[in-house]
């Protein structure tokens, strides 16, 4: 079913009003929707309490890989195919070390990459969900979603514009 | 306190974010210039060599080079590791300086990383012509076949560098694509074409902004900066050791891996040097890429090329000093004198002395001075590569098979064609990809003042 999303779009000319207003909203308990940026602020993202486990993500894809890559070789050399070097003994571990570290690098790089873009939900080709265009460009956006603000529109207004707002407006998007 | 200017300002000029924006994006915007096409013409026309010699490659065979059973590796390998050198810039830019938090390189990431893909191809070809038979190159992924026992050998360093070098492409690929994506919205959201809002929309991956968004994204780039660090080192140290594991006079040598992996932060720096002066000169960049960016990677060189000049000596040092016929006879009959001295001191002049002249400060604010210094130092690092695989091995422990090595005109073209495909990938980063990286300008332009409190305790500084 479409509904009509009714939000509020504070919009702010650099990050300190943008900071200054996200922390005083935040204080007098205003939900914050989303907040959209030209490049990463680090109080905004402490601030929206968001948390990513992509770290963690990636140290498990490295366990995963160095179990599979060493066993994988262990496999290869000792296991399917033994041969002979010159009496040298088929399980040659120091110097599977190297393909295990480099091996394993691309393994975290690509499934964090390919994790990243599942998780963002970023993909080729995605049409994005734009809701102030500046805000790739020059623009700090702080969105509200008006039925759950925690704050009535005239005071939230009022609290954007003291802060250095450059424009509050309103916005609706059809939604799923 | 005592207190220094370390560095000039990161940006000239007071500049908004939106001018950042649409100055970075000019050249995307603009038409193409003449120039350009030129440029682009002369690049077309030597990758056309290439492709003949690689055309009389493959239908002819290897036996169309000039190597013979002595001199077995000639110039595609002094080539791939050439290339590979210069490739290493990108991750030394983006993540050993991103990891010492130096600022200014936000001014130049875009580009090393830009530059690295292309070199890293250019350098793959040649292994992969000189397997002989390049069509059957999938023999070296280990998969179990129908061979015989042939699982890949896993303790041979060549098995190593196959592994590190497609590890590498890759990883600099990604690196380098997710650090545009940002930049590919801001295109998407200012421009006026339909037909670009549609392309770099597509590239775009729908990028917003949020705070979502960007916290996953700093994820991503503290994990990939974290780990792509060790290839850094990793990929020319194995590089080394497909020369250092054999038993030949002057390769042999402890002295390798180190050495290599200097001797590549050296090349790809100059070859980065190169392409800031032309950023510079050709689309006036002149106020994200100042003065004081190019002075910082000449003061980069001068240390490196210290680096390199103890290297050279050592090697020259340890042979006389290991009392080694075979190895005093490499260095001193067939290096410093003897038919290849030209190489060697080509080498020496251009990579260990030349770059000294950049302890002038003259020199560094002088930037057709530095430009030529650059081409010289790329000159000389090919000049070492040259020194170490043919001197070693065309006179090595039998002087009955002793050889020379000459280049034939399909290993020339062959050469020619890796130059103008980078120069041709170049030319097409300048023209349809932001060259400085947008976002990351944006964040820092909030510095942008002569940094003087550096012994400041506890000043705010995150990325």
């Amino acid at each position: 079913m479409i509904t009509n999303k009714k939000y509020l779009v504070g919009v702010f000319d650099n990050e300190h009003t943008l900071v200054d207003a996200f922390e005083k909203a935040l204080a007098q308990g205003v939900v914050i929707e989303e907040v959209y940026t030209p490049y990463p602020i680090h109080e905004i993202l402490t601030g929206m309490k968001n948390k990513t486990n992509i770290t963690t993500a990636a140290f498990f894809y490295g366990l995963f890989a160095v179990i599979m890559l060493i066993g994988g070789m262990y496999y290869a050399a000792v296991v399917d195919w033994p041969l002979h070097f010159g009496g040298k003994p088929f399980n040659t571990f120091p110097s599977f070390i190297v393909v295990t570290i480099v091996a394993t690098i691309l393994t975290i790089t690509l499934l964090t990459l390919f994790t990243f873009s599942v998780r963002s939900k970023i993909y080729p080709g995605k049409k994005a969900e734009i809701i102030d265009i500046r805000a790739t460009d020059d623009k700090f956006i702080i969105l509200l979603d008006q039925d759950k603000m925690g704050i009535n529109k005239p005071e939230v207004t009022r609290l954007f514009q003291t802060n250095g707002a450059s424009e509050v407006y309103e916005k609706e998007t059809a939604t799923n | 306190m005592y207190k220094t200017d370390v560095r000039g300002k990161l940006i000239d000029g007071e500049k908004s974010l939106s001018q950042i924006s649409q100055e970075i994006l000019a050249p995307i915007d603009a038409k193409t210039p003449k120039w350009w096409y030129i440029a682009m013409g002369i690049s077309l026309a030597m990758f056309a060599w290439g492709a003949q010699s690689l055309y009389v490659t493959l239908t002819q065979g290897i036996g169309t080079w000039g190597q013979n059973s002595t001199v077995a590796w000639g110039w595609e390998i002094i080539n791939f590791v050439w290339w590979i050198g210069i490739g290493h810039a990108g991750t030394a830019f983006s993540i050993f300086l991103l990891i010492l938090r130096q600022k200014w390189r936000t001014a130049i990431n875009r580009a090393a990383e830009a530059m690295t893909v292309v070199a890293v191809f250019c350098a793959a070809l040649f292994p992969l012509m000189h397997m002989g038979r390049p069509w059957l190159f999938f023999y070296i992924f280990p998969y179990p076949n129908t061979r015989g026992p042939l699982w890949v050998n896993f303790n041979s360093p060549l098995f190593w560098d196959f592994m590190a070098i497609s590890a590498y492409l890759l990883i600099s690929a990604s690196f380098w694509y997710f650090g545009m994506v940002p930049d590919f919205a801001t295109i998407r959201d200012t421009t006026k074409s339909k037909i670009k809002k549609a392309v770099y929309g597509f590239f775009a991956f729908g990028w917003v902004g949020s705070s979502r968004e960007w916290l996953r994204y700093e994820g991503l780039a503290f994990v990939l900066g974290g780990i792509a660090a060790v290839l850094v080192v990793s990929v020319h140290s194995i590089v080394s050791t497909d020369f250092a594991v054999s038993v030949e006079p002057g390769w042999h040598t402890t002295l390798f891996p180190p050495y290599f992996v200097v001797g590549a932060i050296f090349s790809g720096f100059a070859m980065v040097l190169t392409l800031v002066t032309l950023m510079k000169k050709l689309y006036n960049m002149g106020d994200f890429i100042t003065e004081n960016h190019v002075d910082a990677v000449c003061r980069i060189l001068v240390f490196v090329s210290l680096i390199m000049g103890t290297a050279y000596i050592t090697e020259i040092f340890i042979a006389w000093y290991s009392g080694s016929e075979y190895e005093m006879y490499t260095f001193f009959k067939n290096r410093i004198t003897g038919e290849y001295a030209m190489q060697f001191w080509g080498m020496f002049i251009f990579n260990a002395l030349l770059p000294q002249l950049f302890w002038s400060r003259k020199v560094r604010r002088n930037l057709w001075v530095v430009f030529v210094i650059s081409l010289f130092i790329n000159l000389g690092m090919w000049f070492e590569r040259f020194n170490i695989v043919v001197t070693s091995l065309s006179k090595n422990y039998l002087p009955a098979s002793w050889a020379e090595y000459h280049p034939t005109w399909v290993e020339i073209g062959f050469f020619v064609g890796t130059l103008g495909m980078f120069s041709a990938g170049v030319l097409l980063f300048f023209r349809y990809i932001p060259q400085i990286a947008i976002a990351e300008v944006k964040m820092i332009s909030k510095y942008n003042t002569q940094q003087t409190d550096h012994l400041k305790p506890g000043h705010h500084d995150y990325e």
